[in-house]
């Protein structure tokens, strides 16, 4: 018997949502398809890969990554390189030397280097916070508005910031606000809900809802985005209809395949090579899941990442 | 499975205020119900024009197209005994937010109105009824099987018959209502849509007692696989417990802020 092809056809998107500016301005969403299921509608806007650089500059960072920046690099030329990498769709910068239980940075600090990675690129732009919740409801709003008029993505609006930042990111500044949840499929709508409630159009949310590395509890990440998009596409839920962005390096950076060292553990391989792999096999995951947008930092990863969504849509 | 679907009844011309405005073209009273119906949270807005018959294609058209143009298109129920009128308003319908639905067919008298549901891609309420009111799921699933085999002769998708079983008084009729339960769960085993005046039920109740006793029949009704029903939107507590239900039965998401949606 011939194989009949039957597409799944549903009545509702993703929403569109664009970052950036001019011509390098990405669109994250529109899709009325489960991830990568080109064979059932088209896919207009291709996942994109966003590459993170940290107001910490190359602290931590590898030998192929400060060879691929150059050591001493300004945060304009640690910029423009993320910017200029090959498969990078947009620049995501962390701010990550805020935390009061690290760093702890004052604002004017951080908002200088955000003016200098803004001034530095006309690529689309991601900033996200030091993910101290306090910390974070002071620094994003100053954050969205040093950027005014750049439309970029504020990390993140959390359970207990929401107000703050969305308000700020969303309202008073016209930039698009990131939902946060942690792997909490009811928490990752009801703060879709509250963030509209405050006046926040749908439209200018992206939904960040966790991650983990591979093999690191990801299953959950799985089912929790899988849930997601079912709900987005066969129910028509709006308030799940937001695209979805996913931090990976953090994670796939953080854990042990990733961190220990080639003389603890020889048997392993190259330490370097190590984490890289860690971080594609992450965002793979993420990307067939139901990521709009993954955050990586290794250019190995960026390109191999972007020459899979090439192939496959 | 989809979101449990609400009817807004509050647009009857045999209401005072709303037939006063359809005499004479007033469009504040009717503007004034859709929204609350639909800030209520209904899906569809029933139109019910009555018999309308001097002015029926005239008076439609105008509802149809005040209410979608006014409204954001909301998806509308045609309900007249005036075929011509529901032909003329389906004419002016916008269908961006979904199809018109005939209101209503039966397996009687009324049995062309599936006729006219098929020829104009709209969706159509099936009483499972002819002369009076079935006297036992036998009858009431020979005029669904009747009603069902018409549709799809003449092309309809099966899912855009919406069967109902006519709920019954409860003062009157209460050993049958869990017949017509029953009659629910027999459409649900066969894929089809469902709905209906669940209000009937409490005819003749006190006002006080009516919302408990309708929130109690459209969970067991939902329970049973009903598919939508034609309501009071502004009844809070039924509104309440059809969004609840459709979170047990899993038919959308659950969030802490899930009533307000």
């Amino acid at each position: 018997m011939p194989f009949n092809q039957k597409p799944q056809k549903f009545n509702a998107s993703i929403n569109t949502v664009e970052i950036g500016c001019g011509d390098k301005a990405i669109k994250l969403g529109g899709e009325s398809v489960f991830p990568f299921y080109t064979f059932d509608g088209p896919i207009d806007n291709a996942p994109k890969v966003g590459v993170e650089i940290s107001d910490m500059g190359l602290e931590g960072a590898t030998p192929e990554m400060l060879a691929y920046y150059g050591e001493g690099a300004s945060f304009a030329d640690m910029a423009k390189k993320a910017a200029a990498m090959e498969g990078a769709d947009f620049v995501c910068l962390k701010l990550e030397g805020g935390d009061p239980n690290g760093e702890d940075k004052p604002i004017e600090d951080l908002l200088a280097v955000v003016k200098e990675v803004g001034e530095a690129i006309d690529t689309p732009l991601v900033v996200e916070g030091c993910k101290n919740v306090e910390k974070d409801s002071e620094l994003l709003p100053k954050v969205a508005e040093a950027l005014q008029g750049k439309n970029v993505l504020i990390l993140s609006a959390r359970e207990e910031n929401y107000k703050a930042v969305g308000a700020a990111a969303g309202l008073a500044y016209s930039q698009k606000v990131g939902a946060e949840s942690a792997v909490d499929i009811n928490l990752a709508k009801q703060l879709n809900v509250v963030t509209t409630q405050l006046g926040v159009d749908a439209k200018s949310i992206v939904m960040n809802v966790g991650s983990a590395a591979v093999g690191y509890g990801y299953e959950y990440v799985v089912s929790t985005m899988d849930r997601i998009k079912g709900a987005a596409l066969s129910q028509d839920d709006a308030m799940l209809q937001m695209p979805i962005i996913t931090p990976v390096a953090d994670e796939a950076w953080s854990v042990k395949e990733a961190m220990a060292s080639e003389a603890d553990m020889p048997e392993w391989g190259s330490q370097e090579r190590r984490g890289v792999t860690m971080e594609i096999m992450t965002a793979a995951a993420s990307l067939a899941a139901g990521s709009n947008a993954v955050l990586l930092k290794h250019p190995q990863s960026v390109k191999t990442i972007a020459n899979m969504i090439k192939e496959l849509v | 499975m989809a979101k449990f679907i609400t009817i807004g009844e509050r647009i009857h011309c045999i209401s005072p205020s709303i037939n006063k405005a359809m005499a004479t073209r007033d469009p504040e009273p009717i503007l004034k119900r859709a929204k609350e119906q639909i800030a209520a949270g209904a899906t569809y807005l029933d139109v019910n024009i009555g018999p309308a018959e001097n002015d029926g294609e005239e008076l439609m058209k105008w509802a149809v197209q005040l209410i979608q143009s006014e409204c954001d298109n909301v998806p509308l129920a045609l309900d007249t005994a005036n075929k011509k009128a529901i032909e003329a308003g389906i004419s002016v319908y916008n269908r961006s937010k979904g199809k018109p639905i005939v209101n209503s067919a039966d397996a009687g008298g009324r049995i062309e109105n599936i006729d006219l549901a098929a020829a104009n891609d709209a969706i159509v309420i099936a009483l499972c009824s002819a002369e009076g009111i079935a006297a036992d799921n036998d009858e009431r699933m020979m005029h669904c099987q009747n009603m069902l085999e018409r549709g799809m002769m003449l092309g309809m998708e099966p899912t855009d018959l919406w069967f109902d079983p006519l709920f019954l008084v409860v003062k009157g009729m209460q050993d049958k209502q869990m017949q017509v339960l029953e009659a629910i769960k027999m459409f649900s085993d066969m894929g089809l849509n469902s709905t209906g005046g669940l209000s009937n039920n409490s005819n003749g109740m006190p006002k006080n007692i009516r919302p408990i006793m309708d929130s109690a029949l459209v969970a067991m009704a939902m329970m049973n696989g009903f598919t939508s029903a034609i309501v009071n939107p502004c009844d809070l507590r039924l509104m309440e417990t059809i969004k609840s239900c459709d979170i047990f039965l899993n038919n959308t998401l659950y969030a802490d802020s899930y009533l307000d949606l």
